[in-house]
């Protein structure tokens, strides 16, 4: 009993900043559902597009740059990384994932030579967050109001946009990529500029989440995916996948979710160095429910290549 | 009109199983032509349908479209004026996405994709009057996704997209070999009207010699990468199953003693 209160009670004090986290990295919960979903472009750039848009918009921030314009400056980088990422994979015929972590790699080297060093505090600076309408600058409410307008502005967006005629025909890529062809689409630009967008999120995240927190890091992406990808399972299975609407908004309740059942256990007293074996085997969990459901021996062992996403 | 000038494609070229597939192949189909080509397997008519869409570069040789030369345009170029049913249901059209959705890809084959809502009201309803000819009541089932679709509905809806638009040039490979014969029919009957009504320019593979006799303005046999018979005009209308089935066959002696 007393375990029990004790855990309520440090666990309730968190929810707000955990809401404030999650709703921000929600945005690479977006930038992993797009390719794996939508494109069905099993895609690991996240990792490292994520603290490129922090080490981008740390940088400037420290330069005396307008926040916004930071995160701007950011989100271009992340394009630009998801549209290298898609291109080595089209190019070289690379699988995506081996793209991606290729990718990853080398963005290590780029963020660090972007900051000059490891780590950047840009505590005190200026942040978007202290635009927040109604609310004392630096508390959790007024990071939940900005990552809130501008994850619902996303939503909208992509909503809108997944249903014109353009979108249509970005969504049809990613489900038949031959009949996309034969239908007049090009399937390189629809994939160079679908991975670009879902890079363009990830790094978005990043930015929001160093002017959050009030540094940089280059280590601050590490284990980013498999988080991201535990959200999206959840998201999906609280709203489903069926529509584009359905779809869009999984990220979203997906990542508030998942975040507080993190600090949940972590309040719980779960040391925070076992939280990605946690995460981890949680996705495995979700990863294998099918086959298990299905039972053992059923098909034989899959042809290497034929593995799901 | 479609013109191809002798069209090469060698797979695994220089290499021991080396295989010509179009071995200079010269074809013309007038506008408003309906061909049937056939021909036994691997003879390279699937070959030939790739080398037109743009799927398959050629090695050496010419393809074009109502006097347009397209050889060196990439696939999704060449769909502004070419459209195409595979034998697979499963290739023509996108599984996880609505019927709906589906057409909408179709009709936007040729024109400019534009940040205009997809779907309107104006293009569902033109939808379900397209789908409600095929008579498989496709046109009440508009948000259904068609991974759900049987395997005859899906290939009737490929049918109705591709020759929605009136394309420059229609492909069919073996379009109805996976139905069954009662859906095959039900596929090649919607084929033959919007073929006829459409004066479309049309190219059918298929190993149905009845089918090769009832319909078509001209029959093309295909051997090893070249065309080895035309039969058009009155000896088109007179030809048999039996009469067809005979160049099969010598084809077999000759290639028996050729050995
Ligand atoms: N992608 C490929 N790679 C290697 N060889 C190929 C390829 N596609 C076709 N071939 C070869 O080219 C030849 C012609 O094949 P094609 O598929 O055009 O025949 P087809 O006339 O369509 O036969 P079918 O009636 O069986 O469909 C065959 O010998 C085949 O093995
Ligand atoms: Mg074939």
């Amino acid at each position: 009993m007393e375990f029990l209160s004790s855990t309520f009670t440090s666990y309730m004090a968190l929810v707000p900043v955990t809401l404030s986290q999650s709703l921000i990295l929600a945005f690479v919960v977006m930038g992993i559902m797009i390719p794996f979903r939508t494109l069905h472009f099993p895609d690991l750039t996240s990792e490292g597009a994520y603290p490129l848009g922090g080490c981008v918009c740390g940088v400037l921030i420290a330069a005396g740059v307008n926040p916004a314009l930071a995160i701007v400056a950011a989100l271009l980088c992340g394009f630009l990384a998801g549209c290298c990422t898609a291109l080595i994979h089209l190019r070289f015929r690379i699988h995506t994932l081996l793209a991606g972590i290729l990718m990853m790699t080398m963005l290590y080297s780029i963020n660090l030579r972007i900051m000059g060093k490891s780590n950047l505090s840009i505590f005190g600076s200026d942040s978007v967050y202290n635009w927040a309408p109604f609310v004392t600058p630096g508390f959790p409410a007024s990071k939940i109001i900005i990552a809130g307008i501008i994850g619902a502005g996303v939503f909208l967006a992509l909503n809108w946009f997944f249903k014109t005629e353009k979108g249509t025909a970005l969504r049809a890529v990613g489900s038949n990529p031959a009949m996309a062809e034969a239908q007049g689409i090009s399937v390189w630009v629809s994939t160079i500029v679908g991975v670009g967008l879902a890079s363009a999120f990830s790094a978005t995240s990043g930015a929001l989440m160093v002017q959050s927190q009030g540094f940089a890091d280059v280590n601050m992406g590490l284990g980013i995916l498999i988080n991201g990808l535990a959200a999206l399972m959840i998201g999906e299975a609280v709203v489903g996948k069926q529509s584009v609407f359905r779809q869009l908004l999984a990220p979203f309740v997906g990542a508030i979710i998942y975040y507080q059942l993190v600090s949940l256990c972590l309040a719980a007293g779960m040391p925070p160095p076992d939280l990605k074996l946690a995460t981890g085997l949680f996705v495995l969990a979700m990863l294998a429910l099918p086959s298990l459901k299905r039972g053992r021996g059923a098909g034989g062992t899959p042809a290497r290549e034929k593995f799901r996403e | 009109m479609l013109e191809i000038r002798s069209a090469r494609k060698v797979f695994y070229a220089g290499q021991a199983d080396e295989k010509v597939a179009l071995d200079n192949l010269d074809l013309t189909l007038q506008t408003g032509e309906f061909g049937v080509v056939i021909g036994s397997n691997g003879a390279g008519k699937s070959t030939m349908l790739n080398a037109i869409s743009g799927a398959l570069p050629l090695d050496s040789g010419q393809i074009l479209i109502n006097g347009d030369d397209v050889t060196n345009t990439p696939v999704h170029t060449r769909a502004t004026r070419i459209a195409r049913v595979f034998q697979d249901p499963m290739l023509g059209t996108a599984a996880s996405m609505t019927v709906a959705e589906n057409m909408l890809l179709a009709e936007l084959r040729s024109t400019k994709r534009t940040l205009a809502r997809g779907l309107n009201a104006k293009r569902l309803a033109d939808y379900k009057e397209r789908l409600s000819a095929l008579g498989l009541g496709l046109e009440n089932r508009l948000e259904t996704k068609v991974e759900l679709l049987s395997g005859g509905q899906r290939q009737s809806l490929s049918l109705i997209m591709a020759v929605g638009g009136s394309p420059d040039l229609l492909l069919l490979d073996e379009h109805t070999a996976a139905l069954d014969p009662r859906t095959a029919d039900l596929v090649m009957q919607a084929t033959v009207r919007a073929v006829d009504n459409l004066k479309l320019t049309t190219l059918m593979v298929t190993h149905n010699m009845q089918h090769a006799v009832d319909y078509g303005h001209r029959v093309i046999m295909l051997d090893a990468g070249r065309v080895k018979l035309e039969i058009g005009g009155a000896e088109k209308a007179n030809v048999t199953v039996a009469k067809l089935v005979e160049h099969f066959a010598v084809k077999t002696d000759a290639m028996m003693l050729g050995a």
